[in-house]
């Protein structure tokens, strides 16, 4: 495992690959810290473009955007008190009033430094464990898999936000956009309307960048939010940690660090959630829990170890298991399929090079993106000026080109405006998205699994809960789908006993 | 402005949707394999599926949805209207005259739908403009090498 480890990583260290790893990561920290924009964004669309690149290429440009985008999402939570994005939530509670206090310094040294540690280390765990969970889902079937698929899709709708039944409903939507296309056992045409365009199915790349990219521009231009608050910095000179904040906020580091990675483990759920419940864990552990929400040290130390810590958590089942961590981890498995790869337990053992190159690249990316943002620190108040008018222009035209690549087709530029339509009309009735592209990208391989565990066991459907690991995963989902309902109903019998039946 | 009720509309527009997913899975072809539950089981569980939860929804949600804030104002809707009648010339556009004209055009058109009231230096928005298209068209096409579009009309 060393060898082929130091080999990976000699690999990343080449020039070019490093180089791009470089731009990118930087790339995606600019697009991290910029509210309304992701890591996620960036890497939509850059896919197109490592399409005619090498897998190793490719890889340490995604994944240089994945690190880039958390890390930097917490600089205008700091600056301006709006998070970059849905990771940096909790950055902003304390982050921002530390900003007020003339503590901006102060505030982004932590930043930098707990995104810094949360990565490295969570990418050393995965690293470690990856191979041995690879091994142990080498002994599961077909029933094991679609029993995970389930349990990935069923645990995404349980977090989406809203209703649950919208959020069942975008999974059955992905589960059915999955079916388009050449049916993946008897090769039967299924709603393709004699179009070859649909042959292989809903292109994945125009999907996302409707769905991502055009839907965000489009509804923020609508809403006409695209101006930020004056930056009230100070001076953002030196580094303004010293060993002592270490080791006062060493128990809180390391709680928050195992959240991460834990949650960041869990199919679906990531850094969005983890610096929530990290920072929510830091307030009860604190022996001053009034001083959170008014510029606790703590609280930015807890959210960004616990957000960046997701990360390496959710390599591992991406990995391991093809099934990916979340969300963003979807745009890296639907590359894997892009680059003709085969996400699952047998992606270690058949792409072992590949599997820690991706691992080492982001280790490298995590070095990289700490350095560039400790010697850039005083310029970070620029990154949050960026005109919008620009940006998004940009935006749009690599979005067509994009689209175009992806298959050389103008078929793909009119799904890509079809599916930012459908984004918008989604956002309207508040159906989560989240469910609907991970359905989409597991719903292939959850039909395969089931077709396949329902042919093995001679049309026996009950094999699915007889045999035991595939029972516990389908119950894990049931109970995700479950939960909300269950809880409903104990309050409503805490509050009136006689009326719950 | 009159609002309406989004879960019932969009309920109502899930399950006509389900029921044409019933229709057409209704026409794939069977090949059946011995023990094999068949290429239409799919279709029909995701179009059940999407009626149940189309029918819980709007039961439980469409209840509780009073008038809540408006999804965009009036001139939102007319701003969501130009950006995405813009997108679909723009796609027109590049099958019409291909890529590189249509973005030069395509970025100063959204650089001066986007900047509203805001002041902006034209010249380097036209030099942002071509220098832009021109990067991202030359690297596609001599350093991806991925063609891109040059239009039928030439």
């Amino acid at each position: 495992m060393l060898t082929t480890y130091i080999s990976s990583l000699m690999t990343v260290l080449q020039p070019l690959n490093l180089f791009m790893l470089f731009v990118c990561s930087m790339i995606g920290v600019v697009l991290g810290a910029i509210p309304g924009l992701s890591g996620g964004l960036g890497i939509s669309l850059i896919l197109p473009m490592t399409f005619a690149l090498s897998a190793d290429l490719s890889f340490c440009m995604l994944l240089g955007m994945y690190v880039g985008g958390i890390s930097g999402s917490f600089i205008a939570a700091v600056l301006v008190g709006i998070p970059g994005s849905g990771a940096s939530i909790a950055t902003c509670y304390d982050g921002y009033p530390m900003t007020q206090k003339g503590k901006a310094a102060k505030a982004l040294s932590i930043g930098i430094t707990g995104s810094f540690l949360g990565t490295l280390v969570s990418v050393i765990v995965a690293t470690l464990l990856s191979g041995a969970i690879a091994d142990v889902a080498l002994m599961l079937g077909p029933w094991e898999y679609f029993s995970l698929c389930f349990m990935a899709i069923s645990l995404v709708v349980g977090l989406s936000r809203g209703s649950v039944y919208k959020g069942l409903l975008a999974a059955f939507m992905g589960v059915w956009l999955a079916t388009v296309g050449a049916d993946p056992v008897t090769n039967s045409m299924r709603f393709t309307f004699g179009n070859y365009n649909l042959f292989g199915g809903v292109p994945v790349v125009c999907m996302l960048l409707g769905t991502f990219a055009l839907q965000m521009v489009a509804t923020s231009y609508a809403r006409g939010n695209m101006d930020m608050p004056e930056v009230n910095a100070g001076s953002l000179k030196g580094f303004g940690l010293t060993l002592r904040d270490f080791i006062v906020n060493a128990k809180t580091i390391i709680v928050s660090f195992l959240i991460g990675l834990w949650i960041g483990f869990l199919p679906g759920m990531g850094s969005g959630i983890s610096n929530m419940v990290a920072y929510g864990q830091a307030k009860k552990m604190s022996k001053n829990p009034d001083e959170f929400g008014s510029g606790a040290e703590a609280g930015v130390w807890a959210s960004e170890v616990a957000n960046n810590a997701s990360v390496g958590g959710a390599v591992i089942p991406l990995i391991s298991l093809g099934i990916p961590g979340d969300g963003t981890c979807v745009l890296l498995l639907s590359a894997m399929t892009i680059h003709g790869l085969q996400p699952g337990p047998l992606f270690i053992t058949q792409n072992t090079h590949l599997a820690y190159l991706i691992l080492a690249a982001i280790l490298v990316s995590a070095v990289l993106v700490f350095a560039a943002e400790i010697l850039c620190k005083r310029w970070f108040p620029y990154l949050l000026k960026a005109p919008y008018h620009y940006l998004f222009s940009g935006i749009l035209m690599v979005c067509f080109v994009g689209a175009f690549s992806s298959t050389t087709s103008m078929f793909s530029i009119y799904t890509m405006l079809f599916f930012g339509i459908i984004g918008v009309i989604m956002d309207i009735a508040e159906i989560p998205m989240s469910p609907l592209m991970l359905a989409y990208i597991l719903g292939g391989n959850l039909e395969t699994y089931f077709r396949r565990g329902v042919s093995y066991a001679r049309g026996d459907m009950t094999s699915f809960f007889t045999r035991p690991v595939s029972c516990m995963f389908l119950l894990i989902g049931i109970y995700s789908l479950l939960s909300p309902l269950v809880k409903y109903l104990i309050r409503k019998y805490k509050t009136n006993p006689e009326k719950v039946v | 402005m009159k609002t309406f009720n989004k879960t019932y509309i969009s309920g109502v527009i899930c399950l006509m949707f389900a029921g044409w997913i019933i229709w057409q899975t209704g026409t794939i072809g069977e090949r059946l394999v011995s023990n094999e539950p068949g290429p239409r089981l799919f279709p029909y569980i995701s179009a059940i599926g999407i009626i149940v939860c189309s029918v819980l929804s709007m039961i439980f949600d469409g209840r509780k949805e009073t008038a809540k804030r408006q999804y965009l104002t009036k001139d939102g809707w007319k701003r969501l209207g130009i950006m995405f009648a813009e997108l679909i010339v723009f796609a027109i556009g590049i099958h019409l005259i291909g890529f590189l004209l249509t973005a030069i055009i395509m970025m100063m058109v959204l650089i001066m739908t986007l900047k509203e009231d805001k002041k902006i230096r034209l010249l380097f928005a036209i030099s942002l403009s071509v220098g832009l298209s021109a990067i991202v068209y030359f690297s596609f096409t001599k350093v991806f090498v991925i063609p891109l579009p040059t239009g039928m009309l030439w």
